[in-house]
């Protein structure tokens, strides 16, 4: 579908315009994503809970950060703060240097469409399409053209080929995880983001999908950010940040599963 | 448990409201169908009241068969009355239907109902008083009701003309009259006129209609009643003035009756749609709570508790929608008579009339069809195992576990079923359809929610038209995809609400069908059979034309040949040997000009020619196939007919006529001589002209309707063009009728759409939240919700055509076989259908669309 002249130009607006290229910027050491100050309080009053308490971090170009911290940390809600999909009650956030937070619903749902890529936990397919048309949908949506070649590389990554007419009741959970990366990347977003990408899987498919996520990274120089509890999860990224208490208690170079595990004894 | 159906009340408050009004909407025009018909039967019981409180006694003739016959009573017989003793005053009446009209020649009535003129009675037994000027003293004057001079804007001194069965007559308004009791007669206007001059109206100088008789003071109305008939012939009829008033107005009701049965099919066929809605809504939210259901049992509830749980959701709706129905009913009642108003049938009407049998009835079907639509659901419930509390997407047990309690209670069902029948007797044939609809659309619903198992080839019906229909919005890219998709995900679901839609759509097209297949009908038979050039008859609906306008119409310059016909009632009588009856039947009695009548229309003879109407005479009748076949009548064979007017004939049956689609010649075809002297019959009923040769057809046209306007303004001419528009008209104007009273079903099922659509939104919430996360606008949410209803709404009526076009031939073909109908599917009018499905489906888009549209993307996420 195509949306009328005047929304597009508010669009082309809310945007620089060399950022509709599609393609990530060359440069690795840009931040691509950038939050300052960050806070998120929920309800008012003596019930008041502050979810962020004051976050600034920034995300360069081509890495993969992983964010752990115990229930209640805030790691959800910095995502969900850093993915447009939540405001922040103070402090601002920039995804390829569009500031989200002054942006209205309909700008920011064409950002998130173009520039932002989503990997749930609970893989969220639409069942009544095709996994080639999951993996097509956020192109649908936006009304694109498909890159053909683009996407002959991505279903042989993700190594999905001899299941495209199949419908997610059809796949196994890590077939169904593998879909949703192909459709997090096929728009070539800015950033992706995966909210406890294998918390539904097993170690297996878990381990498949996770490598996959630093193939993106490594190979088509993709920025992923990730949210996970799993130790395990977090020593495939470059990047390890730790939240407990609203705040960013770590932020470091990633290390093995077990000093990741320390780090979360340390703050749980 | 009661209070959390409660709770889940208040808390489901749209969808509780939008679930009543499925049922409210049939409800409501159940009830205003009841106070409607109520309230006029009152009116005419108050009109007769008040017409027979001054009376102690009135004496009529018998009305056995009806008809316009020759009145018995006479001068003579109202001598012999007042000779009785106990009388006080005895005085002749006369009251006949007439058109009454301005000088203009426009008529005095309004929507559709006839003039009455009365003969002015003694001041004792006069009913009507003068509010302005005088009742008629005087053989020019007339005095016009209130409500009648009020609407034409008559005042004293104007003129206006009564045309009854003599040539009209011009009368001077004298007085305004106010009638002793109700104030209303709907359209009706009347007249009060001196006894001669009505006399005259009714075409019967020196014979009364009825006689009134007041007795002295000493005698009761029953004694005196016996007097009175004790020295009249037993053909009439001697009754009280209250027993008049009685019979009078169950006359009046049986005649409405067929109103109130013609306007309660159509609350049927709403209730039919709302079962299906209920039924829908409480199979989805069974499914829905399937979670509720299994903790509920977890924590130690038994079945027949989460049974009970979800009946008592039934009542209570049930209740709270009849309620609502109820009040809608009230509203509506003036609403639907404005309607009878509009499309002409002016009743009257006095207030509001509430009987306690409308409320029990309006309640209690609504709740019982509530309560039944949502039975099945509720056992479905009961099937929820505990552990569907523990795990996600545990699917309810297809098949009910036969344990000796749900034998028990099935049985019990059964039993508390018949009797709620037997309970609403007059309803139970509504209610029994209801029944039988709902549990077709449950078995197919059932069948198709079944996994794992394939529904049989037909039922498979409805993904395959998803799909089609489908195809119509799949190109508009991806939300019309995703509609098509998910409107053929719960194909049962989807199936029972468009088939909510299909029941009004079809029935509209099968209506739609029946009546061009009349029209055309007509139009065929007009062309073949009428061989004249004009047809003159009655112009509204106050009967025949008086047997003078067709002498009159033969003065005319121009005119050939003038036939007359006219048609009577007689009891057929054959007795056997033996003296048991053969043939016992009352029947429409066709009475032509042997003379002139085949030369205007071609009759197809089955026995006999033409030359055989010559025949006729004095006891000859010609029968139309059905009839003689019927009764193995043969020609040559003789009948015993008894007349309106009392007498008894012989008649031979002369020759046989094929069927006859336009109905002119009926069961027998007499003689119009022997119609008068016989049958007592006084007027035409159509007359055919020719014209002679040579002569303009516009200037004898325009020849005729001067004299017509002048002498009979109650006629008028057609030629066959002019005929058949009229008919065609009438048809339209029947058919718009019931377009409007079955729309109320189509919204009906317009609030079933609404209400699946809000259920399956619901139900895809997260689908919906990742979505809109993804990057999907709002726009493309709503687009995609408005497809799908758009698709839901199109299978209804695709279905809805293919239902009501294949009725209608099956109709054609088997029930009017033989009877000359021309079947003709009217396309345009079925498009039309379509398109209106359409948009009723865009239309009840719109409250789901938004509400997916408003969805928080993040709660939704995070929903399950």
């Amino acid at each position: 579908m195509v949306d009328d002249p005047s929304e597009r130009d508010a669009y082309r607006d809310g945007y620089a315009h060399g950022l509709m290229t599609g393609t990530g910027p060359e440069n690795g050491s840009r931040a691509i994503v950038q939050a300052q100050d960050l806070r998120r309080r929920y309800g008012e009053g003596e019930a008041a809970v502050d979810a962020l308490a004051g976050v600034s971090v920034d995300f360069p170009s081509g890495r993969f950060a992983a964010i752990m911290g115990p229930s209640g940390s805030g790691k959800s809600t910095l995502m969900h703060l850093l993915a447009g999909l939540d405001r922040p009650t103070s402090g601002t956030v920039s995804v390829g240097g569009v500031e989200l937070t002054t942006l209205d619903d309909r700008t920011l749902t064409q950002l998130r469409r173009d520039r932002i890529g989503f990997i749930f936990q609970t893989f969220n397919l639409l069942p009544v399409l095709s996994a080639e048309e999951n993996i097509l949908l956020p192109l649908s949506i936006a009304g694109r053209e498909v890159d053909r070649e683009w996407f002959d590389r991505l279903v042989d990554t993700v190594g999905i080929r001899d299941r495209l007419s199949h419908r997610p009741a059809e796949l196994s959970g890590g077939q169904q995880q593998r879909v949703a990366v192909a459709r997090a990347l096929i728009s070539r977003p800015a950033v992706v983001f995966a909210d406890e990408p294998s918390g539904n899987l097993d170690s297996k498919a878990s381990g498949d999908v996770l490598a996959l996520l630093r193939h993106a990274v490594d190979d088509f120089s993709q920025t992923v950010v990730m949210v996970t509890h799993d130790a395990h999860a977090a020593s495939f990224a470059d990047r390890l940040l730790v939240l407990a208490d609203g705040q960013i208690v770590h932020d470091g170079e990633a290390t093995s599963p077990e000093q990741a595990l320390d780090l979360m004894k340390a703050v749980g | 448990m009661f209070t959390l159906v409660l709770r889940g009340f208040v808390q489901r408050k749209l969808r509780v409201l939008l679930t009543a009004i499925a049922i409210a909407l049939g409800v409501a025009l159940m009830a205003g169908t009841y106070i409607l018909t109520d309230t006029i039967n009152h009116a005419f019981s108050e009109v007769f009241g008040s017409a027979y409180a001054n009376k102690s006694v009135v004496v009529t003739e018998k009305e056995t068969l009806g008809g316009s016959q020759a009145s018995a009573l006479t001068e003579a017989t109202l001598a012999r009355v007042r000779a009785v003793p106990g009388v006080a005053a005895a005085s002749g009446d006369v009251s006949t239907s007439a058109a009454l009209l301005t000088t203009s020649g426009k008529r005095l009535t309004s929507g559709g109902a006839f003039g009455l003129v009365d003969a002015l009675q003694p001041p004792r037994f006069e009913a009507f008083t003068a509010t302005t000027g005088h009742l008629p003293n005087v053989a020019s004057e007339v005095a016009i009701d209130e409500a009648s001079a009020k609407r034409n804007h008559l005042t004293l001194g104007q003129q206006i003309v009564i045309a009854g069965r003599s040539p009209a007559r011009h009368y001077t308004i004298s007085g305004i009259a106010k009638f002793a009791g109700s104030e209303s007669f709907g359209g009706t206007t009347v007249a009060l006129l001196q006894p001669s001059q009505a006399q005259y109206v009714a075409g019967e100088p020196g014979a009364y209609d009825s006689i009134n008789v007041a007795a002295s003071p000493s005698v009761a109305p029953e004694e005196l009643a016996s007097r009175v008939g004790a020295v009249l012939p037993r053909t009439l009829v001697v009754r009280t003035g209250a027993q008049e008033a009685a019979n009078q107005t169950s006359e009046l009701e049986e005649k409405l009756g067929f109103l109130r049965t013609f306007l309660l099919i159509f609350a049927y066929v709403a209730l039919v749609v709302g079962a299906f809605i209920i039924f829908n809504t409480f199979s989805i939210t069974v499914a829905q709570r399937t979670r509720e259901f299994g903790l509920l049992r977890t924590l130690g509830a038994l079945r027949t508790q989460i049974m009970r749980t979800v009946i008592q959701e039934g009542l209570l709706l049930g209740v709270i929608g009849a309620v609502i129905g109820l009040l809608l009913g009230i509203l509506l009642a003036p609403a639907l008579d404005g309607l009878f108003k509009a499309f002409g049938a002016d009743l009257p009407d006095n207030g509001t009339v509430l009987e306690a049998r409308t409320v029990i009835v309006s309640l209690g079907v609504g709740i019982v069809v509530t309560v039944l639509a949502g039975l099945f659901p509720a056992m479905r419930a009961t099937r929820v195992p505990p552990i569907a509390a523990m795990r996600e997407g545990v699917q309810i047990p297809p098949r009910p576990l036969s344990t000796r309690r749900m034998l028990i209670m099935r049985f019990v069902l059964g039993l508390v079923l018949i009797f709620g029948l037997g309970a609403v007797l007059g309803h139970g044939i509504g209610l029994l359809l209801v029944i039988l609809w709902t549990a077709r659309a449950i078995r197919l619903g059932a069948r198709l929610r079944r996994k794992g198992e394939r529904p049989p080839r037909h039922y498979r019906v409805i993904p395959a038209l998803g799909h089609a229909i489908g195809a119509l919005v799949a190109w508009r890219g991806i939300t019309g995809r995703l509609a098509r998709e998910n409107s053929v995900r719960q194909p049962g679901r989807t199936l029972v609400t468009a088939l909510a839609l299909t029941v009004g759509l079809g029935l509209v097209a099968f209506i739609s069908v029946l009546a061009a297949g009349t029209k055309t009908t007509i139009d065929n038979a007009v062309n073949r059979s009428f061989a004249g050039n004009l047809i003159v008859q009655n112009s509204h609906n106050e009967g025949g034309i008086p047997a003078a306008v067709a002498p009159a119409v033969r003065q005319v310059n121009g005119v050939g040949e003038v036939t007359a016909i006219a048609f009577t009632k007689g009891r057929v009588r054959n007795l056997s040997a033996s003296g048991a009856p053969v043939i016992d039947e009352q029947s429409t009695v066709t009475a032509i000009e042997p003379e002139s009548f085949a030369r205007m229309y071609k009759i197809e003879w089955e026995h006999g020619s033409n030359a055989t109407l010559v025949t006729l005479g004095q006891g000859g009748t010609v029968l139309t196939k059905k009839f003689a076949n019927a009764h193995k009548l043969r020609v040559g064979e003789r009948l015993s007919v008894a007349t309106p007017s009392s007498h008894v004939v012989s008649l031979t049956v002369r020759g046989i006529v094929k069927e006859e689609v336009l109905g002119l010649l009926s069961n027998l075809t007499i003689s119009r001589s022997l119609a008068r002297t016989a049958f007592g019959q006084r007027e035409d009923a159509i007359n055919f002209v020719a014209y002679a040769p040579g002569a303009s057809g516009a200037e004898v046209q325009h020849g005729i309707n001067t004299l017509l306007r002048r002498s009979f303004p109650q006629a008028h001419s057609q030629t066959a063009a002019q005929y058949t528009q009229e008919q065609s008209n009438k048809v339209d104007k029947f058919l718009l009728l019931v377009y409007v009273l079955l729309a109320l079903s189509v919204i009906v099922s317009l609030f079933g759409i609404v209400n699946t659509l809000v259920l399956s939104i619901y139900e895809r919430t997260h689908e919906l939240g990742m979505m809109r996360a993804i990057g999907t606008s709002r726009r493309q949410i709503r687009q995609m919700i408005r497809y799908e209803s758009l698709i839901t709404s199109l299978i209804g009526g695709v279905l809805g055509l293919i239902v009501g076009v294949v009725g209608a031939i099956l109709v054609t073909t088997f029930a009017l076989s033989g009877s000359g109908y021309v079947l003709s599917i009217p396309v345009g009018t079925l498009v039309v259908l379509l398109v209106i499905a359409a948009l009723a489906g865009v239309l009840a888009a719109q409250l789901p669309a938004r509400r997916a549209a408003r969805l928080d993307v993040l709660s939704a996420l995070a929903s399950e």
